[in-house]
């Protein structure tokens, strides 16, 4: 072990950083051109009273943008609505997530079947999947209509997606539904990357399932399960498509995100500054969440 | 041999000048519905085979983000020579100094023929900056049969329109027939610019509106003061008591199907209507509440300061805008012929057509939605209240927002100086 550490950073010492450089800059430039760059450009404008299209020309207002900020109740509205999502999304979605990978990960007939159809949602595209699910949740729609089915009549139909408390859960369910597909993916990677001898082990020490999915299969999924639970909220947080077209944010902004905030300001009021005020803001709070996550689930990393 | 060499040679020389001489203008307009797209198609078409002088390059873009798309390509410099706008948007694109006002090219006799609303949505600050070869009608489409059961005064023009008491007085006789789910259909799931076209009109025949038309300063007591208020409650109880269904399921279904009487919808029902419904079909001018009030405006045509060709663009312009060209459209679409001598030419139109109650209604008390640069903050923050109204929010908190909202962004764009 100690002599193949030894020859492998020889290696790296030789091959500097002149050799790493070609393969570096091709993403780099991208990454430079069309992240960083307008990362810095929003920092900018956030400081600037700039509208979308204006003859008038835009101008420093200092701070003033960010203080407006203070006072706009629907951004605390939304960026509450975002916590709440993530809060139930990202356990669920998970949990979800793996329960499904567990069952594809199946050695018997056809679960290269399944593994397709719970993969399917996924590769739809969400604004197709928010226009569908849009029919199912009408009062007149499939979901009302089975529940009416399986309370023989006495269900009343409910406008899901117009009743104030159910439109969100409604969405996240939509969510859940679509997102889980991917998730699953990777952790049906991680589950087959687990050596079977484990499992042989374990039940020659006469462990039963339950415990070698406690004591074997999650603390080998611990670096999967991180990037999957990082990923998700990040992707949580991103939450636009669906609100945007199944209900633009009502009923009485239940379901009105920041990113539908920062859309309805930078470019229906054209309010630019505004807007990268609010995403320079939301920004940080995301990485905030990000690295506090990092702290509590540290990665295993195998570090050379 | 020789001659045929020199007949191919000047032919060649001939076609090299003429290909030299012609101008070439892009031109972008909004994909809307089939029947209108294939008329523009085939209008360049025509244009285009009819003189070899201008070359008209069209290019559509999607309805849905059409205004995104031509903000984005106003910002970048990259503007076409002539482009189509939705009307309201107007202002606020000639205020940043994107359009070419087109008075210099109209003389007053073409000025005096086109109807008055035309004129008054494409003016900003005295200047005439967009031409539609269409406005639009907004009126109630009735299914005469069920009104007939109900026994209900068909009004038959714009005088003759049902008062608020009477517009009452029919929901109620209509709610009782046992075939009729709701007797009105407000579009309540039509969310985007709809509401503030098709909604605003009710807040001004209350004697509200969507900001102080004198000075365009200001939203404050005008759209949350005891007229909105009034207008807001009033349309909240339609949704409430069950006089309008606040979640459609279709567009139109209900209406087509004769579950609902009436529909508060514009010109564009027609050619549906009319193959469902047949003579059932009739047309309703607008009810008169305190104030006599009805919507306008449309898509219409204009050349950027971005054109370096605004003569070859207005002469496209011009062929579009001839009455027998706005005829065909408006066949085709169903929308106002945007001139007077247009509606001569009209079977829809002319005095006596059965649409004719939407020219009478422009003519007298269609209102323009508001002409300000900050329009699309205005509609916005409508929007929204209207989206809040539907589903049983509080109407004097929801008003105090958008007007809220309003005051800020006039606020925040020094109120929108003239530059």
């Amino acid at each position: 072990m100690k002599k193949a550490e030894k020859s492998r950073k020889k290696i790296y010492k030789q091959r500097g950083f002149k050799q790493a450089l070609p393969f570096l800059l091709p993403a780099s430039i991208l990454l430079f051109v069309f992240l960083i760059i307008p990362f810095f450009f929003a920092f900018y404008l956030s400081f600037t009273n700039t509208r979308l299209i204006s003859p008038i020309p835009p101008r420093f207002v200092g701070f003033s943008n960010y203080v407006r900020m203070l006072g706009d109740d629907l951004f605390g509205k939304a960026l509450l609505n975002n916590f709440y999502f993530v809060a139930i999304v990202v356990p669920l979605q998970t949990i979800f997530a793996l329960f499904l990978a567990i069952l594809v990960n199946q050695k018997i007939k056809g679960s290269t079947t399944f593994r397709t159809i719970y993969f399917l949602p996924t590769v739809t595209t969400m604004v197709v999947v928010a226009v569908i699910w849009t029919f199912l949740y009408h009062p007149e729609g499939t979901i009302n209509a089975i529940l009416s089915f399986i309370t023989f009549g006495k269900w009343e139909p409910i406008d899901l997606l117009n009743t104030e408390r159910i439109a969100f859960p409604a969405i996240m369910l939509l969510s859940i539904w679509q997102g889980v597909g991917f998730q699953m993916l990777i952790f049906l990677a991680g589950l087959q990357e687990i050596p079977e001898s484990l499992y042989e082990a374990a039940t020659i020490d006469g462990a039963n399932k339950w415990k070698q999915f406690i004591y074997i299969t999650l603390p080998q999924l611990k670096n999967t399960s991180i990037f999957v639970i990082i990923s998700t909220t990040i992707l949580a947080f991103k939450l636009f498509d669906q609100v945007y077209i199944m209900t633009s944010g009502g009923p009485n902004y239940s379901t009105y995100t920041v990113m539908l905030h920062i859309y309805n300001q930078g470019f229906r009021m054209q309010n630019v500054g505004y807007a990268s005020s609010l995403t320079v803001i939301f920004f940080l709070i995301i990485l905030g969440f990000s690295l506090i996550q990092r702290i509590f689930l540290r990665e295993e990393r195998e570090v050379f | 041999m020789k001659k045929v060499v020199s007949i191919l040679f000047v032919l060649l020389i001939f076609l090299g000048i003429s290909v030299f001489s012609q101008v070439e203008i892009t031109m972008w307009f909004h994909s809307g519905r089939g029947e209108e797209r294939e008329v523009i198609e085939d209008q360049v078409k025509r244009f285009n085979a009819m003189q070899n002088e201008v070359k008209v390059i069209a290019i559509q873009l999607p309805e849905g983000s059409y205004n995104d798309q031509v903000n984005a390509a106003a910002l970048a410099g990259d503007l076409p020579d002539v482009l189509d706008l939705d009307g309201p948007f107007v202002s606020n694109y000639a205020w940043a100094g994107y359009l070419r006002p087109l008075d210099e090219f109209m003389s007053s006799e073409l000025k005096q023929d086109f109807l008055p609303s035309i004129i008054a949505q494409g003016t900003y600050n005295g200047k005439i900056y967009a031409l539609g070869t269409f406005d639009s009608g907004l009126a109630l489409w009735g299914n005469k049969a069920l009104l007939g059961k109900a026994n209900v005064r068909i009004p038959k023009n714009v005088e003759d329109a049902w008062t608020f008491t009477e517009f009452m007085d029919v929901l109620r006789r209509l709610k009782e027939l046992p075939e009729v789910t709701y007797p009105l259909d407000l579009k309540a799931n039509d969310r985007g610019e709809w509401y503030t076209y098709g909604l605003s009109p009710f807040f001004q025949g209350f004697g509200a509106d969507l900001i102080d038309r004198e000075t365009y300063m200001s939203a404050e007591g005008i759209l949350n003061g005891p007229e909105a208020v009034a207008a807001a409650s009033w349309l909240q109880a339609l949704f409430e008591q069950g006089f309008v269904n606040s979640n459609p399921p279709g567009y139109n279904v209900e209406f087509l199907n004769g579950e609902i009487p009436l529909e508060w919808a514009g010109h564009w029902e027609y050619p549906q209507g009319k193959g469902a419904l047949g003579d059932d079909l009739v047309l309703i001018p607008a009810p008169k509440f305190f104030k006599h009030v009805s919507g306008m405006g449309s898509w219409a045509w204009a050349i950027t300061t971005n054109s370096k060709n605004p003569e070859a663009s207005w002469k496209f312009l011009e062929f579009l805008l001839k009455p027998e060209e706005i005829v065909k459209m408006s066949n085709a679409n169903g929308a106002v012929p945007s001139r007077y001598s247009a509606i001569e030419l009209s079977e829809l139109y002319k005095v006596g057509g059965p649409l004719n109650i939407y020219v009478q209604q422009l003519n007298t008390i269609a209102l323009p939605r508001p002409v300000t640069p900050g329009y699309p903050t205005i509609t916005l923050a409508f929007q929204d209240m209207i989206g809040n109204l539907i589903r049983g929010a509080d109407v004097q908190e929801i008003l105090d927002r958008a007007v809220r909202v309003i005051d800020q962004d006039i606020e925040s764009n020094q109120g929108y100086p003239i530059y």
